[in-house]
């Protein structure tokens, strides 16, 4: 059983000791990134198994109804695919809009 | 989306702990070894164990190289961003360190040698790399010393620490209250490190180790000189004449890399020139003020 995404290759990840902060660095030049709250949250279930289900364990999280936030959800993480700080690994990994 | 970047002056909501920052600098540098085939140990500060010394804090990131992979360390770092700011010859009398300044993740000691081990720096690396175990910092493994090996480095590192806090702190977890077995361990590694010269300011010996070359470097950054106390202490522990006449010539010469980081700003000619003849005249100013408070005592 695998998470949705993962790390990217090049990315170096620290998160803080209350989980509410994650640091995300494209090494070796940067830039650095801070997740903060929210984003922080979609990260940390994102790259946690199971891949299914893991916007819905977000949308409860923020407690909010999975299809209010599916569209943000899935924007953020295709920001941070796009810059290859998460790498998908298949399975739920892209929540279809809307669902 | 809360997702800011912390590139430069780091916004409000934006900010980044500075360990956060010096362990993605050994992230970095440690990126970049595994790439250009570079051998690395991650030494104090975040690399640390941190039951040696509860609490200790740190600014940089330091790491000390294989001694034969410096140069290609040092022609790869600025191709990622990483700024030289202070290179070895200038860095501190044991000329072991050179200093490097990254956007992002702070400044980097990156040390070609770690003063007071030997016999030679490729074979002071070596003692320490066969006993290496790996730390994660900033989400990468990183090769660090062994444990009791960690306490002998910061214990070297306290030997030149003079009257610093800080330095004391670390003799007083890592020696002075340290147990018999802890003791044991220590000095097994000191002799593992040919590091007795350096060790002997730890126990109160340095003067038994007079005719040693580089007794009076320890001495100096020990208890403190003049700077013409210090480039003399240089010139003796240089190996060869060739080296000491090397050292000499230095002596006199402007550290404009130092200048630059002091002025905030490249500095220009007239600055340079002033500063040359400047230094030996403090040099001068500060010998004959050690003289004058001798003579009162």
């Amino acid at each position: 059983m695998s998470a949705a995404y993962r790390p990217g290759p090049d990315a170096g990840v620290t998160v803080s000791d209350d989980g509410m902060s994650v640091y995300v660095a494209r090494l070796p030049g940067g830039p650095l990134l801070v997740l903060d709250g929210a984003a922080a949250l979609i990260w940390a279930e994102a790259t946690t198994a199971p891949a299914t289900g893991w916007v819905a364990r977000v949308a409860e999280l923020v407690g909010q109804p999975e299809d209010a936030i599916t569209a943000d959800v899935r924007a953020f993480v295709g920001d941070l695919s796009a810059r290859e700080l998460l790498v998908p690994l298949g399975g739920d990994a892209d929540p279809p809009a809307g669902a | 989306m809360a997702t800011q970047e912390a590139t430069g002056a780091p916004s409000a909501g934006a900010t980044v702990p500075l360990e956060v920052r010096i362990g993605f600098a050994h992230a970095s540098v440690q990126w970049i070894a595994d790439r250009c085939g570079a051998d690395l140990l991650h030494v104090k500060g975040a690399a640390l164990d941190p039951t040696l010394v509860p609490g200790r804090g740190y600014s940089d990131a330091d790491v000390l190289a294989r001694p034969a992979h410096v140069r290609r360390l040092l022609d790869e770092l600025p191709r990622h961003g990483w700024e030289l700011i202070n290179t070895f010859v200038y860095g501190s009398s044991f000329e072991h360190s050179a200093t490097l300044r990254h956007q992002d993740f702070g400044l980097l000691d990156l040390h070609r040698i770690y003063p007071g081990t030997g016999p030679t720096p490729e074979r002071a690396f070596d003692t320490l790399w066969s006993q290496r175990t790996t730390k994660v910092l900033g989400g990468i493994d990183c090769p660090v010393p062994s444990r009791d090996a960690q306490a002998v480095v910061l214990l070297l590192h306290a030997a030149r620490g003079g009257s610093d806090a800080k330095a004391a702190n670390d003799v007083e977890w890592l020696w002075t209250s340290a147990d018999d077995a802890a003791r044991d361990r220590v000095l097994d590694w000191v002799g593992r490190l040919d590091a007795g010269l350096a060790f002997s300011v730890i126990t109160g010996t340095l003067d038994e180790h007079r005719d040693d070359p580089a007794y009076d470097l320890w001495r100096v950054a020990a208890r403190g000189g003049t700077r013409m106390e210090e480039w003399r202490a240089r010139v003796r522990a240089a190996r060869g004449l060739r080296a000491k006449l090397t050292v000499a010539s230095r002596s006199v010469l402007v550290n404009v890399e130092h200048l630059t980081i002091v002025r905030g700003r490249p500095v220009s000619r007239a600055e340079i020139v002033a500063e040359f003849f400047g230094r030996p005249a403090r040099g001068l100013r500060e010998q004959v003020s050690r003289l004058a408070r001798r003579s009162r005592r």
